[in-house]
């Protein structure tokens, strides 16, 4: 599935998308390997979260992550597209696959706002 | 004796005597741990002391397998003694190495090395053959662990390989002598203080990098000319080409199973992405290769935790990519000597803080870490040159971040929500969480430390990954149990031994899983020494059946080398011989069943949160049928943890009141003299 390009964010979403968040509007996650188990990750950013669904085997409560998106971050548009993701894809992990590329793009059009 | 040099080298510090303990007195415990617990038990007479204490014994041992051709069983070193990073008690403890210090340890003509008493200012052994030597350390104190190898490397082999080292008239080797030593954190007496050998080998578990720091032991130093010496050299070599032929894996023709069960991705144990310009390195002996060594020469032979410490935040603050911050990271973790668990786990403790607005500049606790720096390679250089040099608040994360938190009144309520990640004993949490993957948090509250041993971890990380990447985990879930409880001998053929659905974890079949666990590691991987990356191996996807080399494998290389006719139920007794050996001791310490139990959060949160995602799969039943299940998001119950504890103590023979041993068990071991030992001290099981 190929997902639809993101109109340019506004200078206050740019903002609030590279704004660090406070504890209690923190998302959690974890980056899984055969020898360590689950690593934990909480991540205060959304470069953050994108840093984590790089990883080679991210693991994002999905639902959480466009909660998050909608309400902390106030970014309605990158929200539905996660949410159409989630919907299509068939796996886990065509889901961050898909996911990383929207919020790269999203992170991408921020710095170049700012 | 064939796997043996037939001497123990004993090293006093304090009086600066340097004798031998003769083998043979402790054969019957086979190698490694068994003989370790055995020396502890006999040298220290108080079990009380602490960590610190100049009568504490540490104990360096090899095992009969050190420096022969077994695979994937030459290399490594078992560490023990009494620990300073546990809490409540600084329990009894071990810690296990690879690299060459145990088979250049045997080829300089020793099973092993005692470490007993305190030196009066800093010193190195220096260890040529039998020759041995105390020497000053004044110039190496205060140097990292990679700079303290170099000077010694240069003292007693010139440059390096290459150079002959003369031993004496007829013996010399161009090997450079293999090194154990300990960087600015175990000086400082950090309890996150490790040894470290070569590069990406360390003891780092129960702090005995400050336990050396306190004798003003920095270094020992071996190199040796000799061999060992094997039983059956013909037979050694038939069983690795058995080994070769019937189990090793064809990497140019992967099998469905592997496709499956891995997705796009093929496994690794490191955690960052892997450089351009590798190669694999392994630790002597090794047909794995489990390591590597880049042209950039940063994080070279790093594996497995130091290589998670830093590549999270390294990424987040680079746009997603990896830079060189991550390998000079984990080398920063080696040479200064830290634990890289507690400085992991530690981390994310004080950024949840610091996003609490507790930590940092003119906060409740004072810190000088500029957070806008994390993933930059001066932030993790300050945050363990803090540690190491205990520097500012740099002296409380010295105490590992569980003692940390005591010292700012955070303790309780930051184990109540999990935000600082110990489970057990005052310890970082390893991955394997105790209300998922519940047999690996048991055999770690039973015990004195987190496992850190893989062994079934393969029944989390293959259907975790294949049903992630939407592929059916094989072989399934029904066939993965029967194969594995076929193995488990003495209780074989139980699969409700594995599992790890919720109406069965607190059962007494899950008990006899922690136990097996507990008795197959105290002796095949911490006394033969058999490494924790490759052994042992229940499921092969390259054999017809999936039927593994484990229960066949341990005991036909182990009597190729001794000579001896061990059965591999053999060594499961000697395992639980060994296993009550260790549990007296933690009774003498201090221990009852009260204080084994969990960290609040493991009973109250949920692990991995509410969501419906593909994390964490395990073996178990539904509604009488297998298959994987996903066991994120529960916890455990506490009252149902207890009827567990009960169980178990049972199935053990100890005292389910207590926790202790009993006679009648102590002494069907062999062990009455323990018995009377603990009845001494009124603490024997009714």
């Amino acid at each position: 599935m190929k997902i639809g390009k993101l109109r340019f964010p506004s200078d206050d979403l740019s903002k609030r998308v590279l704004t660090e968040v406070d504890f209690e509007d923190r998302l959690e996650g974890f980056r899984l390997r055969e020898r360590s188990g689950p690593i934990p990750v909480t991540m205060y950013s959304f470069e953050e979260v994108a840093s984590l669904l790089n990883d080679p085997h991210p693991r994002l409560d999905f639902i959480e992550l466009e909660t998050w998106i909608r309400k902390t971050m106030r970014d309605k548009e990158l929200a539905d597209q996660v949410a159409d993701a989630v919907r299509m894809e068939s796996s886990d992990q065509n889901r961050s696959l898909h996911i990383i590329e929207l919020l790269e793009e999203r992170l991408d059009q921020c710095k170049k706002s700012i | 004796m064939n796997g043996y040099t037939g001497k123990i080298l004993r090293i006093d510090l304090t009086d600066r005597k340097i004798s031998t303990i003769d083998t043979k007195d402790y054969e019957q415990w086979v190698g490694g741990h068994g003989m370790g617990s055995a020396l502890f038990w006999d040298l220290v007479k108080d079990k009380t002391i602490n960590g610190f204490d100049p009568r504490n014994v540490i104990t360096i041992m090899t095992s009969p397998l050190s420096g022969t051709l077994v695979p994937g069983a030459s290399a490594r070193t078992e560490v023990q003694g009494i620990g300073i990073q546990s809490s409540p008690i600084e329990w009894f403890t071990r810690s296990n190495f690879g690299g060459r210090f145990a088979p250049m340890l045997k080829y300089a003509g020793w099973d092993g090395i005692v470490i007993e008493g305190k030196a009066d200012k800093p010193v190195w052994i220096d260890i040529r053959n039998e020759e041995v030597k105390i020497k000053e350390a004044r110039h190496l104190w205060g140097l990292d662990t990679w700079k303290t190898q170099e000077e010694i490397w240069r003292e007693v082999s010139g440059r390096g390989y290459g150079d002959w080292v003369e031993l004496d008239s007829e013996r010399r080797t161009t090997q450079r002598p293999a090194v154990l030593t300990i960087g600015p954190a175990g000086e400082n007496l950090g309890r996150v203080a490790c040894l470290i050998h070569d590069a990406g080998n360390a003891s780092g578990q129960g702090g005995f990098g400050g336990v050396w720091g306190s004798k003003k032991l920095k270094a020992i130093s071996v190199v040796g000319t000799g061999s060992v010496q094997i039983a059956d050299p013909n037979g050694l070599m038939e069983a690795r080409l058995w080994a070769q032929k019937k189990y090793s894996t064809d990497l140019n023709n992967l099998d469905a199973s592997w496709v499956a069960r891995f997705g796009r991705r093929k496994p690794q144990n490191l955690y960052w992405d892997r450089q351009e310009q590798a190669r694999l390195q392994a630790c002597i002996g090794c047909h794995q290769g489990c390591k590597e060594r880049s042209d950039t020469g940063y994080g070279n032979e790093s594996t497995c935790v130091e290589t998670t410490f830093y590549n999270y935040w390294d990424k987040s603050k680079h746009g997603g990519k990896q830079t060189s911050a991550v390998y000079i990271a984990a080398d920063l973790v080696q040479k200064y000597g830290i634990n890289a668990y507690e400085v992991s786990r530690g981390l994310g403790y004080i950024r949840a803080l610091e996003r609490m607005g507790l930590l940092g500049r003119g906060k409740k606790i004072e810190c000088d870490l500029d957070f806008r720096t994390l993933g930059e390679t001066e932030f993790a250089d300050q945050f363990l040159k803090m540690i190491a040099y205990r520097k500012g608040i740099g002296d409380d994360f010295a105490e590992g971040f569980f003692r940390a938190a005591k010292r700012w009144g955070r303790l309780e309520e930051d184990l109540k929500t999990g935000i600082l990640y110990y489970s057990y004993w005052g310890l970082p949490e390893h991955g394997y969480d105790p209300r998922a993957e519940v047999e690996w948090g048991y055999g770690s509250i039973l015990g004195d430390r987190d496992i850190n041993e893989h062994d079934f971890n393969f029944l989390f990380w293959w259907p975790s990954g294949a049903i992630w990447a939407g592929k059916t985990p094989q072989p399934p879930a029904e066939q993965a149990v029967k194969i594995i409880a076929e193995k488990l001998m003495p209780y074989e053929n139980n699969p409700l031994m594995l599992d790890f659905s919720t109406d069965n974890i607190y059962s007494e079949h899950m008990a006899k899983l922690v136990g097996w666990h507990r008795h197959y590691t105290r002796f095949w991987k911490e006394s033969v020494l058999y490494c924790d990356n490759r052994w042992p191996e229940f499921i092969n996807s390259r054999v017809p059946g999936y039927r593994g080399i484990t229960g066949e494998g341990e005991p036909k290389f182990l009597n190729a080398v001794t000579g001896k006719k061990f059965s591999f139920v053999d060594g499961m007794e000697l395992g639980r011989k060994i296993w009550n050996l260790d549990n007296a001791i933690w009774v003498l310490q201090g221990r009852h069943r009260k204080m084994v139990h969990f960290s609040d959060y493991i009973y109250n949160v949920p692990y991995g949160g509410f969501g419906n995602y593909a994390m964490y799969y395990l073996p178990g039943r539904e509604k009488g049928k297998w298959d994987y299940i996903r066991v994120n998001g529960r916890c455990l119950d506490k009252a149902k943890f207890e009827e567990f504890k009960t169980r178990f103590y049972n199935l053990e023979g100890w005292d389910t009141r207590s926790g202790w041993p009993k006679r009648g068990t102590l002494e069907s071991l062999g062990l009455k003299y323990v018995a009377d030992e603990l009845e001494k001290n009124k603490k024997l099981g009714a």
